[in-house]
């Protein structure tokens, strides 16, 4: 199906990143949206969402530490760095987002001792003494970055980086758009690898593909021929090939509210003189993570309101194995959407893409649902 | 061991059961026959508390002398208790919170206010019958909730979703001690559309930093009860209470004292399940300061005579994370099988035991300290070293010979640690034992399997 549309999102993130370290530029690995990524497009330095794509070995080895009970994608991105895949790396940045995402920080310290490893300590609030606390939080994040990498953090430099954030998330969002019409340009596939390279690559070296993109897209036609439109609902989804399986079934996926995805993770950071309070704000009030104590209703109105803006049949919530949250969340979407007369497919999931023919088997069942 | 001692023993006994029952009769006598029925009818629950005196039994089974009278001490506080707090089902139920177990009621006590503990069902069910919980772990399972989600969460939302929940005007709870926990809140609430107040812990405590952080969440805790219930707060009677827990908190660390002793004058039930109650469910109660007052002289006593609580006390160990509720008795038999004695376990170990209540911010600070450093809470919360720190601290501190960790397949966070633990234990000539089970199911790991696991490790490691 893909094979009918021309290479604009064709993009080779390994390629770009060899290039991008081969210029000296750093790359500070991170592991959640609680971690700042606009505040870490500074001088040399850029965020790298750490993946393990091309992991293929299972995780043998990661399980001795992290135990089999945990989400994979956890044991993967250990499994991956215990087998040197993420040398390059050069400093590990954490956020206290979820019990096992703290463990692997916990083992990434004991079992490879990064030179530079930091954990958030994020709030499950969004008040104001939250986001005061978050904003000293991250204060200290950018001295210690600023002390290791020898890296200009002042307010000047970080309000800069967060201006040249939202100017690409803005352009991103002018592509996501897109996706509202009747007839997108480019299938849930292609957007998945675009934002896949968006969150690893560094800024500068978006800018001109996503340019490229936003030129080319009054050319293009959509390359599915669909019979449903979905909003995918997960946390983090690193390989497009379970996009790409979902959308082989004559679905389009058209909406993703996942950790990788747009939904919200296109907002716009709100910027006055303290940086350090507007980060901490957008992190804290954006997040769509079931991991937040008082946002519960802002997450199923996001979502509801996603349905409608981008014309949604159905919806598929995929939580990770293992992880709680999600887990508990799931279930309450679930009724959520149910009420509100929604389609919607529960389907559990590994991290790293494996079963496609049962997926295949739930989501052609599900298709069919909707169609009658 | 005498025929005297043995009449003794036999004599704490059944005058404990006694006095227990009488407790358990009268409060059906104080609710009467038509409420008693409707109690009963309402919350199927009742039936497996009322069988709370099998407790007696499973504590005192094999126990002697002293180690006897202190166990079965325990259960003589935990029975009234309880059926005060059953009373709470029909008295005064405008006033009726729902707590997490990981937010304390010295706050709720101090403003007038009822507790309803929403964690107790699936603490003290299994205890008093291994399979009593399973029916609630179900229905939360299939209402959706899946089933690697901790079996206590589970259990507890099974309670509510059944409808089986007293009738509680709002909720309090906490992001401790694990994100199934905090998570399993939200549906609760969505289930029983009342309103609540969750407390923020930051992840890292052990600063000045988070205690302000954490006494401002109380003070905003205390500031919406004010607002969603009836409750006023008294801070001269929260200082009376805080002041009445430091006071058992004052004998608790002599108990500790004369365990650290070997043989160690007591062990097991009087050391955690005196603590898990008095702390967590009672604190500030003058009963449980005299509760620990008598199991202090308990101690002292066989100290002084030289009586072990195991009288063949040959191994020494503590058991990290919480018991194992529906196989309460399992040191019961270790004591016997092995001569393997519990000294202490994770949740009872505290190393902020004293509040300040010199002022209402002293008293906050000391309470913010308590709840983040609170049972579970301070080894799932933070980093590693907040769990190790204090595990090969007790080993050192109460001169054991083995590390058990109740390895709860729910726990995930715990579990992400086992290598690193394995290692760390390795290094240092611990023998460690991980017991692969489920805290409140049995259907996952059976009694045997646990027994099994227990034997293969005393004979393998510890050549037995």
């Amino acid at each position: 199906m893909l094979s009918q549309t021309n290479n604009v999102f064709k993009i080779s993130p390994k390629s770009l990143l060899n290039t991008a370290i081969d210029n000296d530029n750093i790359p500070l690995g991170y592991t959640c949206n609680n971690v700042p990524r606009m505040m870490l497009n500074v001088g040399k330095l850029f965020p790298y969402r750490v993946n393990a794509n091309g992991l293929s070995s299972g995780t043998e080895l990661a399980d001795i530490y992290l135990s089999q009970v945990t989400c994979s994608y956890t044991r993967s991105i250990l499994e991956f760095a215990m087998d040197d895949q993420l040398e390059f790396i050069q400093g590990w940045i954490f956020a206290a987002g979820c019990d096992h995402l703290r463990r692997l920080y916990d083992n990434v310290q004991y079992i490879l001792a990064p030179k530079f490893c930091h954990i958030l300590d994020v709030p499950h609030k969004s008040g104001h003494d939250a986001i005061t606390w978050f904003s000293k939080e991250l204060h200290a994040l950018s001295n210690e970055i600023s002390e290791h990498f020898q890296a200009d953090m002042s307010v000047t430099n970080i309000a800069q980086a967060i201006s040249v954030h939202n100017d690409v998330m803005q352009s991103l969002q002018t592509i996501a758009n897109y996706r509202k019409k009747n007839s997108p340009p480019f299938s849930g596939t292609e957007f998945h690898r675009l934002m896949s390279a968006t969150w690893t690559l560094p800024i500068q070296f978006m800018k001109p593909i996503i340019e490229r993109i936003e030129k080319q897209l009054p050319e293009r036609t959509c390359p599915i021929d669909y019979k449903v439109r979905f909003l995918v609902v997960s946390s983090v989804v690193d390989q497009s090939e379970w996009i790409e399986a979902i959308e082989n079934n004559g679905a389009l996926v058209v909406a993703d509210r996942y950790c990788t995805g747009a939904i919200p993770e296109l907002e716009i950071c709100p910027q006055t003189d303290d940086p350090f309070y507007d980060m901490a704000s957008h992190l804290l009030q954006t997040n769509a993570c079931p991991r937040m104590m008082d946002t519960f209703e802002r997450r199923m109105d996001l979502i509801f309101q996603t349905v409608q803006d981008y014309h949604v049949d159905g919806v598929i919530i995929s939580p990770i194995k293992f992880c709680d949250i999600w887990g508990v969340e799931t279930t309450q979407v679930m009724s959520f959407l149910k009420e509100k007369k929604i389609p919607v497919l529960r389907l559990e999931r590994d991290y790293c893409f494996s079963g496609e023919g049962q997926l295949n088997t739930r989501v052609q069942a599900f298709i069919e649902q909707i169609i009658q | 061991m005498s025929v005297i001692s043995n009449i003794q023993d036999q004599m704490v006994f059944y005058q404990s059961w006694i006095k227990n029952y009488q407790n358990i009769i009268k409060m059906p006598l104080r609710h009467g026959p038509i409420q008693t029925f409707q109690n009963v009818n309402k919350y199927p629950w009742l039936w497996h508390l009322a069988k709370v005196n099998r407790l007696l039994t499973m504590v005192t089974n094999g126990r002697q002398g002293n180690y006897r009278k202190a166990n079965a001490a325990v259960v003589e506080k935990i029975v009234p208790n309880l059926m005060h707090i059953l009373d709470n089902l029909v008295h005064d139920t405008d006033r009726l919170v729902l707590h997490e177990d990981m937010v304390p009621p010295e706050i709720l006590f101090a403003m007038g206010l009822k507790t309803w503990m929403s964690e107790l069902l699936g603490i003290l069910m299994p205890i008093v019958d291994s399979h009593s919980v399973e029916k609630y772990i179900d229905i939360a399972e299939n209402a959706g909730i899946p089933p690697d989600v901790c079996s206590l969460p589970k259990s507890t939302m099974g309670v509510i979703l059944n409808k089986e929940v007293p009738p509680v005007k709002a909720i309090l709870t906490s992001n401790s001690p694990c994100d199934g926990g905090m998570a399993s809140y939200q549906l609760i609430k969505n289930k029983l559309d009342i309103p609540m107040f969750q407390l923020d812990a930051p992840y890292n405590f052990y600063n000045d930093r988070a205690i302000d952080y954490f006494a401002n969440e109380l003070k905003r805790m205390i500031d919406w009860l004010e607002i969603h219930t009836p409750g006023k707060m008294d801070w001269d009677h929260l200082r009376v209470i805080c002041d009445e827990r430091n006071k058992m908190a004052a004998y608790e660390l002599e108990l500790w004292e004369s365990i650290r002793q070997r043989p160690a004058p007591l062990a097991a039930e009087a050391i955690y399940l005196s603590h898990l109650w008095c702390f967590n469910v009672t604190p500030g109660d003058p009963s449980g300061t005299e509760l620990f007052k008598y199991l202090v002289e308990l101690a002292n006593d066989n100290v002084q005579k030289n009586i072990a609580a195991v009288p063949n006390e040959k191994y020494r160990t503590v058991l990290w994370n919480p018991p194992l509720l529906h196989f309460i008795d399992l040191f019961s038999w270790a004591e016997q099988q092995y001569g393997l004695t519990l000294i202490i376990d994770s949740m009872s170990y505290n190393r902020q035991p004293f509040i300040d209540t010199s002022t209402i911010d002293s008293m906050l600070r000391g309470l913010a300290h308590i709840i983040m450093t609170g049972p579970m809470a301070r080894h799932t919360r933070g980093p590693a070293q907040n769990y190790f720190n204090d595990m090969f601290y007790i080993y050192t501190y109460f001169d054991l010979d083995m590390i058990f960790v109740a390895g709860h397949i729910g726990c995930k966070n715990t579990a992400a640690l086992n290598g690193i633990l394995r290692e760390k234990c390795r290094n240092k000539g611990i023998p460690l034992l991980i017991i692969d089970y489920d805290l409140s199911d049995p259907r996952v790991v059976s009694h045997d399997g646990i027994i099994q696991q227990l034997d293969r490790f005393m004979e393998n490691i510890m050549n037995k």
